[in-house]
């Protein structure tokens, strides 16, 4: 073979520039990955050129070992055979470290799945076994990098959904951590270098030509597989797309490194190398690196678009993907979609089962999309901060904001449309307090709608192996609470007649505070503390109320969850079953319940009614309309929340008292209709009177208790069937 | 390939790929399709679309399937089902699929675009009353999320309840107390997906046509 003078300086063959184009051609990841994340361009796009480096890498990495062993045969020696020996070493190098890196992402998955208990060596483990794929796909010559890459894009769906939060935000920033340390180093290696004449020899000719060339030939190979690519591909790339293809291939330190590695005596250039090497990563890192943010400003490229999707857009992602899936299917096509669908198809019944934690698993993708949109918003509310009455009403981000804090919301008319079984709170309605009563009811109110229950101060373990569920968790939680019940509550249809509405308007303000009362240590109270979605809800029947002929639209409303006692545990799930009403009574059995406190007797309302605070059991929720029986019921979780209870009882199943909050049991205050106790769903009469029926007197309730288990047991099954 | 040389009434489908804006090939190939799952009979009725098989997993198969049975999917301004559908109108549901051809001008884009929202808003408003109300809305997301299994009607219903309420409140924005939220009409529905790019996610490559599965 010929060799090649280069300004005579330049000793060296063919395969010595194919080694050298090997590593100098190969786009580093590091510095596409710093630009483009700067520069925000839209994802396609960033997908391509990282995709590309990312791949690039362990590429770059094995042709050069397959030059490297050429180089040390000598060129002579290499006969057409050793060729495609090349060819075929690069395939099984590079398919190899990818099913190395599989191989220990499912492994990974598996173990990540049992490390509830032990969430503290998460990250380790995470470390550790990536690590290990490194190492395994080193020792049987395979590509390591592809490995690592492959390991970390196979796991990452099941290791994100089986580490808890803080381990994913350890591994996420140790990583980073290590990623600049590492590309730091070399780069003050390569700043090194530079400056060391040593290491390096100067050749004009070689730097002007390679640095020309390198961006030439990108270009050219860009638009030719873009070519062939467009062909394949319904949002075909465009010329823009390309120009920041090509623009954004930097260069970086692997070609540094690997240049630095060559053997000086195997390859006789190789001073010239490094020098063009360092001259070219230069090159690109500074000027292509500085100059592409103006650049994508200038071609107008399609930047990124930060807007999170909106519930209906996630929705609709999922609906295109069935839908497409199902069009193909029908007309006969085996297409993009009919693949991946039965890739999930797998994924779902065999892959997730043996990955993902059972808990996990259960969960579906639009759920946790939901929740993480209402957290979000949830807490972009929380930042909003300052003006604590206006944080309530926001719902949505994109929603306008309610206007003042006593507005009314209708979520009552939005159940009222949904038929059925709503309650009301009869008793509220007769009583007025007095204003001094008001104002603090108003004040605790707003308060309590407002603040967040007090941090607990003490800090607990240190164990190595228990991580008790943060403050943070629990707070978000209660944030995502608060928000879906404002978030209910402006939700606003009605069908509701304008004329009742000034009625219900006035009363509305002074029924809504009396309706709070003080939390009492005895739960039932909870249930109307801090309630600005009890009050607005019972606002509008209010008015009606005093019709209760006309039941065109009766009120709703309800709160109230009933202690979960240990017993109702397994009919937790149970909760949701709608009451038929009782045949006498027209359709809206009106709540009966709660266990009268003492304490309550002091509120003036109640004081005549001798007793019960109008808290409402569980058969109250009951009456809520099936449907909004979830939302309903987080609401009231987080109304719960408020009130702070007294010493729990007995222990709570730790489901029911995520749920409630409270722990302990509550006294059954729940009295079956027909009951001798004289409580009765009979609205008539009561309803007249204003008052809510609620069992007469806390001994006759208790002793009911039982009996009222045992019937709400039946009743519960009975509507739990199908 | 050369199969579609010689497919019968050529002269038909020139109107078919004028209406439609298939390619010959594309309208033999769907004949062919149509041919199978038809069992040569000359109409599809519901129980031919029921034999696919790996439509069987499909949580909005019967969406879908009504889809292909409702006139207004026709483009002849009619409404209501129908029992059975012919070749035309098959080919004109699958119309609704076609990836935008190269030269259109801007209208044209708009128009393909309407057309597609049209059909998607076909699909959720089942009762033909040009409003999505959120009966309907839940539906649809109940259906979504039924593959998933474990996932409560409540826990879809509470989704959808959140969609609409971010629907109304993209659509109308601020609401007075007394409003009624009806449902998602048309155009509301066009708004609500503006930022998707349809064109991209509603389409179907129908060239690249498995033979092997024609012959099944």
């Amino acid at each position: 073979t010929n060799t090649y003078h280069l300004s005579f300086h330049v000793q060296a063959e063919m395969l010595d520039f194919l080694l050298f184009g090997a590593l100098i051609s190969a786009v580093d990841p590091v510095a596409v990955l710093a630009v483009f994340e700067e520069v925000h361009v839209n994802e396609t796009l960033f997908i391509i050129v990282f995709g590309e480096s990312l791949v690039n890498d362990a590429v770059t990495v094995v042709l050069y070992k397959v030059y490297i062993s050429f180089v040390e045969v000598g060129a002579e020696n290499v006969q057409t055979a050793d060729y495609f020996k090349g060819v075929a070493s690069f395939l099984i190098v590079s398919i190899g470290g990818t099913m190395v890196g599989l191989i220990f992402a499912v492994i990974l998955g598996f173990i990540t799945r049992f490390t509830k208990k032990v969430r503290i060596i998460e990250p380790l483990l995470v470390f550790l076994m990536v690590y290990l794929a490194y190492l395994t796909a080193e020792l049987f010559s395979l590509s390591a990098i592809l490995s690592m890459t492959f390991c970390g894009i196979g796991a990452n769906k099941y290791v994100e959904a089986n580490i808890s939060q803080k381990s994913r935000t350890t591994v996420k920033y140790t990583m980073k951590t290590l990623a600049s340390i590492a590309e730091t180093i070399i780069f003050i290696f390569l700043g090194i270098s530079a400056v060391d004449k040593s290491k390096w020899a100067w050749d004009t000719g070689l730097v002007s030509c390679t640095l020309v060339f390198i961006f030439i030939f990108r270009a050219v190979g860009v638009v030719g597989q873009t070519w062939v690519l467009n062909r394949f591909r319904l949002v075909p790339l465009e010329k823009i797309d390309q120009v920041v293809m090509s623009y954004g291939g930097l260069r970086g330190a692997v070609a540094f490194a690997l240049v630095v590695l060559l053997d000086g005596e195997q390859v006789k250039a190789k001073d010239y190398f490094v020098a063009t090497t360092i001259v070219v990563v230069f090159f690109t890192v500074m000027f292509q690196g500085l100059t592409i943010k103006p650049l994508v400003k200038w071609l107008k490229v399609p930047r990124a678009t930060n807007r999170k999707p909106t519930i209906n857009e996630e929705i609709h992602e999922r609906a295109f993907d069935h839908i497409l899936t199902a069009v193909e299917d029908i007309a006969g096509l085996q297409g993009y979609h009919h693949w991946r669908d039965k890739w999930e198809q797998f994924d779902k019944n065999y892959l997730s089962k043996l990955l993902l934690r059972k808990s996990v698993y259960r969960k579906s993708e639009l759920w946790e999309a939901y929740q993480k949109i209402n957290i979000r918003d949830a807490i972009s509310v929380i930042d909003q901060g300052g003006n604590v009455l206006t944080s309530a009403r926001l719902s949505l981000p994109s929603m306008a904001s309610r206007a003042s804090f006593p507005e009314v919301t209708n979520v009552t008319n939005y159940l009222r449309e949904n038929g059925s079984g709503v309650c009301l709170d009869l008793q509220v309605i007769d009583n007025i307090p007095g204003a001094k009563v008001e104002e603090d009811m108003e004040t605790h109110h707003v308060l309590a709608g407002n603040l967040y229950k007090p941090r607990r101060r003490y800090q607990s373990h240190y164990s190595r192996h228990f991580m008790p569920l943060g403050e943070q968790e629990r707070q978000d939680r209660e944030v995502f609470q608060r928000n879906m019940r404002s978030r209910m509550e402006t939700f606003k249809s009605t069908r509701y007649k304008r004329h009742k509405k000034e009625r219900s308007l006035k009363k509305v303000r002074r029924i809504k505070l009396q309706v709070t009362s003080p939390p009492t240590s005895s739960c039932d109270s909870l249930s109307l503390c801090s309630d600005p979605v009890v009050v607005p809800v019972e606002t509008e029947d209010k008015a009606e109320h005093s019709d209760p002929e006309k039941d065109e639209d009766v009120g709703i409303t309800f709160i109230a969850r009933k202690a979960e006692t240990p017993k109702q545990r397994p009919k937790s799930g149970c909760q949701i079953p709608l009451l038929p009403p009782p045949p006498p009574a027209p359709p809206s059995p009106p709540p009966a319940s709660s266990s009268p406190t003492s304490e309550d007797s002091h509120l003036p309302w109640k004081g005549s009614l001798g007793s019960p605070p109008p808290c409402v059991s569980l058969e109250a929720t009951k009456i809520i309309p099936v449907d909004l029986q979830q939302a309903w019921n987080q609401s009231i979780s987080s109304l719960e929340s408020i009130s702070s209870p007294p010493a729990p009882a007995e222990p709570v199943h730790p489901r029911v008292s995520a749920l409630s909050r409270l722990g302990g049991p509550r006294p059954a205050s729940y009295t079956p209709p027909g009951s001798a106790a004289g409580s009765t769903f009979s609205i008539g009469p009561q309803v007249s009177q204003g008052s809510f029926l609620f069992p007469d007197k806390k001994k006759e309730e208790e002793e009911e208790e039982e009996d009222v288990e045992g019937e709400w047991l039946r009743r519960c099954s009975r509507s739990c069937l199908p | 390939m050369g199969a579609l040389q010689s497919l019968p009434g050529r002269p038909e489908y020139s109107d078919l790929a004028e209406k439609t804006g298939f390619s010959f090939e594309q309208i033999g190939v769907l004949h062919k399709r149509f041919k199978q799952l038809s069992h040569n009979e000359e109409t599809l009725r519901r129980d031919h679309f029921n034999e696919i098989h790996d439509l069987a997993f499909n949580p909005i198969r019967a969406q879908i399937i009504e889809a292909f049975f409702d006139r207004r999917n026709f483009h002849q301004d009619g409404e209501g089902k129908v029992q059975e559908i012919g070749f035309e109108e098959f080919v004109v549901v699958m119309s609704h699929f076609r990836p935008p051809s190269d030269h259109m001008t801007e209208e044209q884009r708009e128009k393909t675009r309407r057309e597609k929202l049209r059909f998607l808003f076909n699909m959720h408003d089942t009762d033909n009353d040009g409003t999505i109300t959120l009966e309907e809305y839940r539906h649809v997301v109940e259906e979504l999320l039924s593959r998933s299994g474990t996932l409560e009607k409540e826990t879809a219903k509470c989704i959808a309840d959140a969609a609409m309420l971010e629907v109304a409140s993209i659509s109308v924005g601020h609401m007075e107390p007394d409003e009624f939220y009806e449902g998602i009409t048309f155009e509301h529905f066009l708004k609500l997906l503006d930022g998707f790019e349809i064109e991209s996610r509603m389409t179907i490559r129908f060239l690249n046509m498995d033979t092997t599965t024609l012959c099944k």
